[in-house]
C-alpha cells in the first residue's frame, strides 16, 4: 500500500504541494488527476525522493520509503528520458540490473518486454533512431523490466496513437491484476474513467476529491436525461416550472436536456411535464461523468471547455 | 550500504562499454601511441650519441701514443678502437670507405677523410683535434713524464659554481609530460562535463535517480572515465618504456625516467582532483551547447600552468611558478615541470601531492553537493552561487 502523508513543498512563493495526502491500495489502477501545475509531477517525484519535501512523508506498506524499496518501484517520468545513443536492449538490461536483477534475469525481461511491445526487431537499434511513439514504448518497458511492485507513470498516454493507448491500458490493467500497485496521471479523463478503479484529484497541491470511480459517478445531486420529439425549446419550458428541478443543461447526446434535481424532487411530476412537450423518446437517470466530477472538484471549467 | 558499490560499478561499466564503442577513443589512443613511439625512437636513431672512433695506427706507435689516443676519447666522450694498419695507402683507402675514422702515421701526422670546415663539430674532427693536442703534448715529454701525466690524467677538472643542470633530455621529457597531463585532463574533463550534461538534458537522469543516489551516479561516472583514461595512459606509458628499452634511448634512463614517473603520479592526482569538478560543471548545464562555457573556469589554472611551463623548462623557474607548484589546481602541470628542471626535491613533490589529495577530497565533497542539487533542475542554466546558497527553486 502506498501512502502519501501530508506532503508539502514550496518553491519560493509557489505552493507545489500543500499537505497532500492519499492512499493507493495494491492490485488496482489508480488515476491521479488535476489541472496543469496542480502538483502531480512534484508528488510523483517525491515518491522517488527526487524532490526534497518541506514536510510529510511517503510510506510503502507502512514503512518510510527508502532506497531499498525504490529498487522495487518502476517510474516513467513526465519528461521522457533514456540514453539517446545506446541500443534499446542494452538500456533495458542496464536498468534491470540497477534494480537488482541478475544479468540473465535482466536480459530475459528485456527480451520479453521488447517482444511484448512490438520492438522485437529493433533491439539493437539506438533509441534516437526510433519514432517518438516507439521511444515511449521503450520508456514503458524501462519502468516494467524489473517487475515492479509499484508502478508510477506520469502522463503515460500523452502523444500515443489509439492502438498504443489500448496496448498500454491492457498492460497497466494486467500489472494491477497480478498484484502490482499502479498509479498514473493523465488529462484524458474518459480513459481514466474506463481504466481506473479509484482516482485522486488535486488542485493547488491539495487533495480535493478521492474515491472509487463508480461511487463518484453516483455522487452529487440526481440527474435526469430527458428527450422528446417536439419543437425546440418546448421541453425546457415544460419542465422549468416543476418543483425540484434546479438546473437545466443541454443533453449529452443531441437534443434533449440534462436536469439536475433536488434530492426530494418528484420525478413523476417531471415525467408528466415532459410528456406535455411532445412524444417521449428518452427518460433516464444519468451518472456523473468523471470529467464532470473533475470540473466540479476544481471549481472552474476544465480544459475540455464544456461548462 | 550494501548495494552502494554494485550500482556505482554498474554505472561505471556502462560508461566504459559505451565509451569504448566510440571510434574517437581508439583513434586518439593510436595517435598518442604513435606520437610517443616516434618521440622515443626518432631522436635515438638520428641523434648524436656516443660514437665509436676507429683509429688506425700506421708504423711506430708507442704506449704513450696509444694512451694519449684513449685519453682523447675520454675528453670528447667517444669510444676508441685502436688497430694497426699495414701502410699509409691502406689507411687512405679505409678512411675513404669509412672503415677508419682517423689514421695516425708514425705518431707524427693525423689523417682524416675530410678537412674540417672552420668551426665544424663533426665527431671525427673534434676527436682528431683532441688526439692532435694530446699526442703532440705527450710527444714533447720524456717517456717517464708522459707515463705519469697520462696515468694521473692530463686534464684539469672543471667544477661549476652551480650543480649540474638537468639534461636537455630531461627538459624535453618534462615538456612532453606537461603536455600529456594538460591534454588528458583537458580532454577527459570536457568529456565528463558533456557526458553528465547529456544525462541531464536527455532526462535519463530522472530515471536513474529514481533508483540510485546522486553520489553513486557521480562516482560511477568518474570511475568509468578514470578507467578508460588510465588504460589509455598505461598503453602510452608502456609504449614509452618498451620503445625506450628496445632502442636504448636515454629517455628511459636516469633523470628523464624519473620525470616520467613523477608525471604519471601527477596525472593520477590531477585527474582525481579535476574529474568531480568537471562532473559538477556538467550538472549545471541545461543545453549541450553550454558544456564548454560551464567547464571553462576549470581550464584556466591548467592553461596558466601549461602556458608558462615552456619558459620555465628552458629558461629556469621563477618564484611565481614555484608557488604554482604548490597550488593544487596548477600543481598537476607545474610540479612535473619543476621536477624536470631539477628545481624541486622529492619531499617538495610529496608535500605538494599531499595538498593536492586534500584538495581532491574537498572538491569531491563540494562537487557532490552541487551535482545532487542541480542535476534535476531544468530551465535556465543553473547558477553555481544559487546552488551553493541553498536548495534552489525548480526552473
Amino acid at each position: 500500500m502506498l501512502e502519501l502523508v501530508d506532503l508539502s513543498r514550496r518553491y519560493g512563493d509557489v505552493v507545489a504541494l500543500d499537505e497532500l495526502a492519499f492512499t493507493v491500495t495494491p492490485g488496482q489502477v489508480f488515476g491521479f488527476l488535476g489541472p496543469n501545475g496542480a502538483g502531480k509531477t512534484t508528488a510523483m517525484r517525491a515518491i522517488f525522493g527526487l524532490v526534497s519535501l518541506d514536510g510529510g512523508s511517503v510510506a510503502w506498506h507502512g514503512r518510510p520509503v527508502g532506497p531499498s524499496q525504490r529498487r522495487g518501484f518502476g517510474y516513467m517520468p513526465e519528461e521522457r528520458g533514456l540514453y539517446p545513443g545506446m541500443a534499446i536492449l542494452d538500456q533495458l538490461v542496464f536498468l534491470g540490473r540497477l534494480h537488482g536483477l541478475t544479468p540473465a534475469a535482466a536480459r530475459g525481461a528485456a527480451l520479453l518486454w521488447t517482444e511484448r511491445l512490438g520492438l522485437g526487431d529493433r533491439r539493437a537499434d539506438k533509441l534516437e533512431s526510433l519514432s517518438l511513439g516507439n521511444q515511449q514504448r521503450v520508456q514503458l518497458a524501462a519502468s516494467l523490466v524489473h517487475s515492479p511492485d509499484l508502478l508510477v507513470l506520469d502522463e503515460p498516454f500523452s502523444g500515443l496513437d489509439p492502438v498504443a493507448v489500448d496496448a498500454f491500458s491492457a498492460i497497466l490493467s494486467e500489472q494491477a491484476a497480478s498484484g502490482a500497485t499502479v498509479l498514473f496521471s493523465s488529462h484524458q479523463l474518459d480513459l481514466v474513467e474506463h481504466l481506473c478503479e479509484s482516482v485522486a484529484i488535486v488542485d493547488h497541491g491539495r487533495l480535493v476529491v478521492e474515491g472509487r470511480v463508480d461511487e463518484l459517478a453516483r455522487s452529487g445531486p440526481p440527474r435526469l436525461e430527458v428527450r422528446v420529439a417536439g419543437r425546440p425549446g418546448a421541453l425546457e419550458r415544460a419542465v422549468a416550472g416543476v418543483a425540484g428541478v434546479e438546473r437545466i443543461d443541454p443533453g449529452r447526446e443531441g437534443g434533449g436536456v440534462t436536469l439536475t434535481l433536488a434530492r426530494a424532487a418528484d420525478t413523476q411530476a417531471v415525467l408528466d411535464a415532459a410528456r406535455t412537450a411532445g412524444r417521449l423518446e428518452h427518460f433516464s437517470f444519468a451518472h456523473r461523468r468523471l470529467s464532470e466530477v473533475f470540473r466540479d472538484a476544481i471549481g472552474r471549467p476544465s480544459a475540455e471547455g464544456a461548462g | 550500504m550494501r548495494l552502494w558499490w554494485p550500482n556505482a560499478w554498474l554505472i561505471a561499466r556502462r560508461e566504459i562499454a559505451e565509451r569504448s564503442r566510440a571510434k574517437s577513443l581508439w583513434i586518439t589512443t593510436a595517435i598518442m601511441i604513435l606520437g610517443v613511439a616516434a618521440a622515443v625512437i626518432v631522436p635515438t636513431i638520428i641523434g648524436h650519441h656516443q660514437s665509436t672512433e676507429k683509429v688506425g695506427l700506421v708504423g711506430a706507435a708507442g704506449p704513450s701514443l696509444r694512451q694519449a689516443v684513449t685519453a682523447a676519447g675520454r675528453v670528447t666522450g667517444d669510444r676508441v678502437e685502436l688497430r694497426a694498419v699495414a701502410s699509409v695507402a691502406v689507411a687512405r683507402t679505409e678512411l675513404k670507405s669509412g672503415a677508419l675514422s682517423v689514421a695516425i702515421v708514425d705518431g707524427r701526422e693525423i689523417l682524416i677523410k675530410k678537412e674540417p670546415v672552420s668551426g665544424s663539430t663533426s665527431s671525427e674532427s673534434t676527436f682528431a683535434g683532441a688526439v692532435a693536442e694530446l699526442a703532440g703534448l705527450v710527444a714533447k715529454l720524456s717517456p717517464a713524464a708522459a707515463q705519469t701525466a697520462l696515468a694521473e690524467g692530463i686534464a684539469i677538472p672543471v667544477r661549476g659554481l652551480e650543480g649540474a643542470p638537468k639534461s636537455l633530455t630531461s627538459r624535453f621529457t618534462g615538456l612532453g609530460v606537461a603536455l600529456v597531463i594538460y591534454i588528458v585532463i583537458f580532454f577527459y574533463g570536457m568529456r565528463i562535463t558533456q557526458s553528465v550534461g547529456e544525462e541531464k538534458t536527455s532526462r535519463v537522469v530522472e530515471v536513474l535517480l529514481a533508483t540510485v543516489a546522486p553520489t553513486q551516479l557521480l562516482m560511477g561516472k568518474v570511475i568509468g572515465f578514470a578507467a578508460i583514461a588510465f588504460a589509455q595512459i598505461l598503453a602510452v606509458a608502456a609504449t614509452f618504456g618498451i620503445c625506450g628499452v628496445t632502442v636504448g634511448s636515454n629517455a628511459v634512463h636516469g633523470t628523464a625516467g624519473g620525470v616520467v614517473l613523477i608525471g604519471v603520479l601527477w596525472l593520477v592526482l590531477g585527474f582525481a582532483l579535476y574529474c568531480s569538478a568537471f562532473a559538477a560543471a556538467g550538472s549545471l548545464i541545461t543545453r549541450q551547447s553550454d558544456a564548454a562555457n560551464a567547464a571553462f573556469p576549470l581550464f584556466i589554472p591548467l592553461i596558466l600552468a601549461y602556458s608558462l611551463a615552456n619558459g620555465v623548462l628552458f629558461n629556469g623557474s621563477n618564484s611565481f611558478y614555484d608557488v604554482l607548484g604548490y597550488v593544487p589546481w596548477t600543481a598537476p602541470v607545474a610540479m612535473p615541470t619543476l621536477f624536470a628542471i631539477g628545481a624541486v626535491s622529492a619531499w617538495q613533490v610529496a608535500a605538494s601531492a599531499v595538498l593536492c589529495v586534500l584538495a581532491t577530497l574537498l572538491t569531491a565533497r563540494l562537487a557532490g553537493v552541487v551535482y545532487a542539487r542541480s542535476v534535476m533542475q531544468t530551465g535556465a542554466r543553473v547558477k553555481l552561487r544559487q546552488v551553493l546558497r541553498a536548495d534552489a527553486g525548480r526552473g
